[in-house]
């Protein structure tokens, strides 16, 4: 008896044993607030480029968590992407001229929509809307606006499949996501070298509901964050005429090579009065002669 | 095999045959469960036996899965200079992937082959044969209480290796390596997900594993040949099924859960 009694008594303690060390996991290494969402009312805003940002990621005000995103989507015939941000009831004094932002927790941290309060005495209600945001900035954007590569872009073919003509692909492959306002529209259907123009044809297969954007808009390839895949972004022109199948992109911006970037500024930064850099392969030049 | 089943030698078979007759086998059992709550003294003494016996090694590996995990995620995350990420990546591997399945080969290894090897020895011994004669029904006094004590046994064992190994990762990471205390604690909060991660990561795929491997256990040891020869190689399949089992079934879980 005694004996069935120690077993017994080493069970519960195992038992016990296995809880605590479960609610240890729970409230020690993890952040339950992150998982439980009161009661919340929905924001909605627009973006011209939502970049990565994904759905559950956070809404801070201040830096503070005050809810999550609860959808990305873009409406076909528009080019800014519709983000439906889901903020708890508590935090429902935000006045309706604050501005939304998407941010990057560090270099290469997740993306999340930050709101900075406007001094409107009035505040956004359920199924309100945010009218001022600002984009995601990818990394292309403002590496172009130092170094002045304002990036070309041209006319897109129509409905279905539009070729683009890129002088360096990068590291872009076939399958490769077609976005724009960030969001995907399409893939890269494939990519050929061209053996009398001496560039890179890409065929870009884009989804038919796209069907009104500008025939003046351009094609460039980007990269996701600083590591990341690379794709075709499309920035609409001001056309009111659309693309059709077939068409052929004429302005594109090529992906970028981080070599050439960091080559160009070397060179602008030394030489300011000497135009002696070479317009191609500048950075290699150095290199070559040690 | 073949003599048991009345089957021919070919292995594909055999093995579906074996499937077969674990699947009815675990439905028996789950018939007998409320009959088995007579016997609820059993269960708690298999589940000392299984869980709490297994602690030690449980907790040793998972001290030590944790430690090596620190040792190596920091040298990797040094050369995309993020170590500071170290205490969320050692978590996320625990919780998602190796507590569950490291703890579940364990656990094969520990506490199935007991559990083959007692049973074969009490079929190859008659015991079993007895208790029919003194009308106790051996799938709920022999069987069940097993299969219950692996089913329970499992979650709260991972979740010690889960804890075992935060601990190991935070004595490399922080203690020795000098990441800073506050950022390896803020960073796997800051990343962890309490439903995602723990209770479905750690808890479900455990009780899942824990199940497979219980059923595995006694099904072996309950259908054994009664030689001593039979018992050796129930013992081993028991281990060699888990296993394959665990690493199979983790992909499909993994994938459900996601």
């Amino acid at each position: 008896m005694s004996q069935r009694k120690s077993y017994a008594v080493g069970t519960g303690m195992f038992i016990v044993l296995g809880f605590a060390a479960l609610a240890y996991l729970a409230t020690q290494t993890s952040s339950i607030a992150n998982s439980h969402q009161g009661a919340s009312y929905a924001v909605q805003t627009q973006f011209a480029n939502v970049g990565q940002l994904k759905e559950r990621a956070p809404v801070k005000v201040a830096g503070v968590r005050v809810g999550q995103v609860q959808s990305i989507s873009l409406e076909p015939g528009k080019d800014v992407a519709d983000v439906t941000l889901s903020i708890e009831k508590k935090y429902g004094q935000i006045p309706t001229d604050s501005v939304a932002t998407i941010y990057t927790s560090g270099l290469l941290g997740d993306q999340y929509v930050g709101v900075q309060f406007g001094s409107a005495k009035t505040f956004v209600s359920d199924g309100g809307h945010l009218g001022l945001t600002r984009s995601a900035t990818s990394l292309e954007d403002m590496l172009s606006k130092f170094v002045g590569a304002g990036g070309a872009a041209d006319a897109i073919g129509g409905t279905f499949s539009v070729k683009a003509d890129f002088t360096n692909v990068g590291a872009l492959s076939v399958g490769a996501p077609v976005k724009m306002s960030g969001v995907a529209i399409g893939s890269v259907a494939s990519i050929k070298a061209d053996p009398t123009k001496l560039d890179a044809e890409v065929t870009l297969a884009i989804d038919k509901k796209f069907s009104q954007i500008p025939d003046d808009s351009s094609a460039a390839i980007f990269t996701s964050g600083l590591i990341g895949s690379q794709y075709v972004a499309i920035q609409p022109g001001g056309s009111p005429n659309s693309l059709k199948d077939g068409d052929q992109l004429v302005l594109t911006q090529s992906s970028m090579q981080l070599e050439d970037l960091i080559g160009k500024f070397l060179v602008n930064g030394s030489s300011s009065g000497a135009n002696n850099a070479g317009g191609n392969g500048s950075s290699n030049t150095p290199a070559g002669k040690h | 095999m073949s003599a048991q089943t009345g089957r021919s030698n070919n292995v594909v078979m055999d093995s579906l045959a074996q499937i077969g007759h674990c699947g009815l086998f675990l439905l028996r059992i789950l018939a007998s469960v409320p009959r088995s709550m007579r016997y609820v003294r059993e269960t708690v003494r298999q589940l000392w036996f299984v869980g709490a016996m297994s602690l030690t090694i449980i907790m040793t590996c998972g001290l030590f899965v944790g430690m090596v995990l620190g040792l190596q995620l920091y040298h990797v995350l040094a050369i995309f200079g993020g170590t500071s990420a170290t205490g969320s990546v050692v978590a996320l591997a625990i919780y998602r992937e190796l507590g569950p399945v490291v703890t579940a080969l364990l656990f094969a290894g520990r506490a199935g082959t007991s559990i083959t090897a007692e049973i074969g020895l009490m079929r190859a011994t008659d015991q079993i044969a007895a208790m029919e004669m003194m009308a106790v029904d051996p799938i709920a006094y022999v069987a069940a209480p097993r299969f219950l004590a692996g089913l329970i046994a499992m979650p709260l064992l991972c979740c010690v290796f889960c804890a075992m190994g935060v601990f190991g990762g935070h004595l490399v990471g922080v203690s020795w390596l000098g990441i800073d205390n506050g950022t390896f604690w803020s960073n796997m909060t800051a990343t962890v997900d309490v439903w995602q991660d723990i209770v479905s990561g750690v808890v479900w795929k455990s009780a899942a594993f824990g199940a497979v491997i219980a059923l595995i256990a006694v099904f072996q040891g309950y259908t054994t040949p009664p030689t001593s020869e039979g018992v050796a190689y129930a013992t081993t399949r028991t281990v060699v099924a888990s296993s394959i089992a665990i690493l199979a079934l983790d992909f499909v879980l993994t994938a459900f859960l996601m």
